[in-house]
């Protein structure tokens, strides 16, 4: 086990590598001049051009290219075009805020989403199941924009009890992650229900059942487990993505967090900040893909990696 | 062994959630708390403060870019910086200018020449003095090409700069440039702070403004506290100012409402209707100087010929443009520029009459109208904006195709190319921002601005205009300027290189116990008589 992690752990330089390779060229595919932009509407030629060289975008891609691999090993991720600072600074701040905001949205979800989920098999086609699965529905097609502004609406501007955005205290994390989580928890809900169903099926079910076990042992300790698989799957996905920062949920509630930063240096046409920050959540991914393969070994002994 | 197994699995994962968990909302506390002074952040919701409020949290739409005044290229940053920095001139709340570091001023006949009695007894918030010498040294900087700051495009006019004695400057010009008055007002910053930080002042700003800065955590919020030692102490009255960037509008007025923001900008024209009655809060207009038309490429066909223009122009209603697209807030665009600056000369309207569009477009051949395509940004007014002008063009039987693209691409597409001839655009919503009458309209007429060069983008070429410009930049008089600007404003006009739509009004909302605090004509954010009530 301790050598197939290694193993994967060292996949991951060549990985990155050709990440780095495909984002940079895509990057520059893209139509847009990071120097006009900086330079402004009313830039001369001549300024521009000055801008162009001091950013050193007037170089071949080639040699760009080398320069920020050479960087990059060197744990410089180089400085933004938009305001010229480290990047490194910029993310210190931002990378904690969605941590924090990825871990609420993702605790709860999972907690709510498991209960929800295995009340709904238990009473498959009776009120609970009815309730529960009308509560997923909703926080699938609820959009996170409508309600974000709907719980403001509610719990800041008329109760007070929460403040409408930032990044300042617990409080202020609450409703951003009841609307990050809204949608996760009712996707693993379903999946739970579903896996749980199928699993309920299963011939040693009824062979527990048969020998006399009671129902919520047969439930909790042997088909819980055996319909995990799909469900940490989708919560592993779902971790990776959330680890990418929401543009919507930052943008309702002003949280300075990587969505955001992502999609205003893409604005920009900010390259360094741009592959900074796609590199990383890249990283991010394979990092909880392994987390999720190393899960399913322990719920299933069965699957086996060769070392 | 089974049981084991499924133990281990649950508790693994639950068990690394909640350690994870764990360490980053301990993370947090220690994130909140980068900028070391960080202070207790707004009022909770719904608490208000019995005893005097200290802290007057400013909420606009977007991150601010650098505290460098002399590298800044958006509205924002610079009506940010205006708190910590001033000018030897400084722009009052309605844009007039009035003394700042200096006291007063002389420019020769030709304008080639400005000299300054500087303010005494000032210091920069580090405590560095301020005189003749930190002049010339800020001067020096801007105007040094090597420094590739922004401020160089209008510092590079500058010959030399020179200390006559400790508070007097001489500043000579390299050519005559009578507007170079208004760009004094570029903010002063500390010569020992400079040479501390270097580049790194971008991040540390150290000026002489009434407000001193104390912190900006990236994305979240940049502070400044009251400069007890300003030489105007008194005139502003609140303790501490935050600035927080909100971009989602709805999120802006509902931190208004609960009392988190005290000051929001922009505000929406939709949203007033939600503010208007409001309890506790204030709704503030004021004209801007952003004028926003359609500029016409003027190269192409049928748009080289100016009844074909003056056509469109006819055939847009401007009144319902500002109910429609504008929500009522605005005014008809009666020049090529905002009433706001200075010289500005009042032209008409092209009255809403569509009879005498299609007369003209069929004096010009174009009877059964023609096909064409117009371009803006993706931001849903700029949509609105395109798709009224295609309803109303249609009704003269011209079809317009709404084209919107990305804001970096667009710019690609406008300035990216290598010749006038090459441009594609035919039609471009838009809008210009300017302070004064040379930006307003040397880069937008003079021949000289074609891009790629500048952002005359209808390629609007007149010898006349070509020459009152270069003419009232050589003249500091400023009865000849204004006649000069006038000619231009009315030959342009005349002319049609865009369809004349609106002025922009500056919407901003605060809380009813805010005084002395405003959004200037050009988007600056005016603190220096802040206080509560």
């Amino acid at each position: 086990m301790f050598r197939y992690i290694v193993k994967r752990l060292i996949e991951i330089i060549p990985i990155i590598f050709v990440v780095s390779l495909l984002i940079f060229f895509f990057i520059h595919l893209v139509p847009g001049d990071p120097v006009r932009l900086a330079a402004g509407k009313d830039a001369t030629l001549e300024e521009i051009t000055r801008v162009r060289e001091e950013l050193g975008l007037d170089k071949p891609l080639l040699v760009q290219y080398a320069t920020y691999m050479q960087n990059l090993f060197t744990g410089n991720l180089g400085h933004s075009l938009k305001t010229g600072l480290p990047i490194s600074d910029m993310f210190a701040n931002r990378y904690m805020i969605t941590m924090n905001l990825t871990f609420m949205s993702l605790g709860w979800a999972l907690v709510l989403g498991l209960l929800i989920g295995t009340i709904s098999a238990v009473f498959r086609n009776k009120w609970p199941d009815y309730v529960g699965m009308l509560t997923a529905i909703s926080g699938i097609s609820l959009p996170g924009f409508w309600l974000g502004l709907i719980l403001i609406q509610i719990f800041s501007v008329q109760l007070g009890w929460f403040p409408t955005g930032g990044a300042e205290s617990w409080k202020s994390y609450v409703l951003p992650s009841l609307t990050l989580g809204a949608g996760i928890m009712s996707m693993l809900a379903r999946f739970t229900r579903s896996s749980l169903l199928e699993t309920l099926k299963e011939d040693f079910i009824r062979t527990g059942r048969a020998k006399g076990l009671k129902e919520s042992v047969v439930v909790r300790k042997h088909a819980l487990k055996n319909s995990m698989i799909p469900v940490v799957t989708i919560a592993g996905l779902q971790f990776g993505f959330l680890l990418g920062g929401s543009v919507v949920v930052e943008t309702v509630f002003s949280i300075p967090g990587m969505g955001r930063l992502l999609i205003d240096s893409i604005a920009f046409r900010d390259y360094p900040v741009v592959q900074a920050v796609i590199l990383l959540f890249s990283l991010e991914f394979i990092l909880v893909n392994l987390l999720v393969d190393i899960l399913y070994k322990a719920l299933n002994p069965k699957i086996r990696y060769e070392s | 062994m089974k049981k084991v197994s499924y133990l281990r699995a649950a508790s693994v994962f639950l068990f690394s959630v909640a350690l994870l968990f764990g360490c980053s909302s301990g993370n947090s506390g220690t994130g909140g708390t980068t900028g070391g002074t960080s202070a207790p952040q707004a009022a909770n919701p719904g608490e208000t403060p019995a005893k005097q409020k200290e802290q007057l949290v400013v909420a606009v739409n977007e991150n601010f870019i650098t505290m460098d005044p002399q590298n800044t290229g958006d509205a924002l940053s610079s009506g940010v910086q205006t708190s910590m920095f001033e000018g030897l001139l400084i722009y009052d709340k309605d844009l007039k200018l009035i003394p700042g570091l200096s006291t007063e001023y002389s420019v020769n006949e030709d304008a080639t020449e400005y000299t300054f009695k500087l303010r005494q007894n000032v210091k920069f918030h580090d405590g560095t003095p301020f005189n003749a010498q930190a002049v010339k040294i800020n001067f020096d900087r801007m105007s040094n090409q090597e420094n590739n700051l922004r401020a160089y495009r209008n510092y590079k006019y500058i010959k030399s700069t020179d200390v006559v004695d400790e508070y007097t400057v001489k500043v000579t010009l390299n050519q005559p440039f009578s507007a170079m008055i208004n760009k004094f007002t570029t903010g002063i910053i500390s010569p020992q702070a400079l040479e501390k930080y270097g580049k790194d002042i971008a991040k540390n700003p150290v000026g002489t403004g009434p407000y001193k800065f104390v912190e900006w955590v990236q994305g979240d919020h940049l502070t400044v506290e009251l400069n007890q030692d300003h030489w105007d102490k008194g005139a502003a009255k609140v303790q501490k100012i935050i600035y927080k960037p909100v971009p989602e509008n709805g999120s802006r007025v509902a931190m208004l409402k609960t009392g988190e923001a005290d000051v929001i900008y922009p505000l929406p024209e939709q949203q007033v209707e939600t503010l208007n009655g409001a309890d506790g809060v204030k709704v503030e207009r004021t004209p801007s100087t952003i004028t926003r038309y359609v500029s016409i490429n003027m190269l192409k066909k049928p748009f080289d010929d100016p009844r074909v223009r003056q056509a469109i122009n006819y055939a847009v209603d401007k009144d319902a443009f500002i109910k429609v697209v504008k929500a009522g807030y605005g005014a008809k665009l009666e020049s090529v520029m905002s009433p706001t600056i200075a010289h500005y000369a009042k032209q008409g309207v092209y009255e809403y009459n569509i009879e005498k569009a299609k007369e003209l477009l069929k004096e010009a051949g174009y009877e059964n109208g023609f096909t064409t395509d117009i371009w803006g940004n993706t931001n849903s007014d700029t949509m609105k904006g395109m798709q009224f002008i295609q309803q109303q063009l249609q009704k003269v039987g011209i079809t317009v195709e709404v084209k919107s693209m990305e804001e970096a691409t667009l710019s690609d597409e406008i300035y990216g190319i290598k010749s006038p001839e090459e441009a594609k655009m035919n039609m471009w919503y838009v809008s210009w921002s300017s302070a004064d009458p040379d930006n307003a309209m040397r880069s937008l007429f003079s021949s000289e601005n074609f891009p790629p060069a500048g952002a005359n983008t209808a390629f609007y070429k007149n010898d006349l205009v070509d020459k009152s410009i270069k003419e009232a930049t050589q003249s500091s008089d400023q009865t000849k300027q204004k006649e000069l600007y006038g000619v231009v404003q009315e030959h342009v006009f005349k002319e049609a290189p865009w369809i004349f739509l609106a002025v922009d009004e500056i919407l901003y909302g605060k809380r009813s116990n805010v005084e002395g605090v405003y959004i200037t004509p050009s988007g600056g954010i005016y603190v220096r008589e802040a206080e509560f009530k």
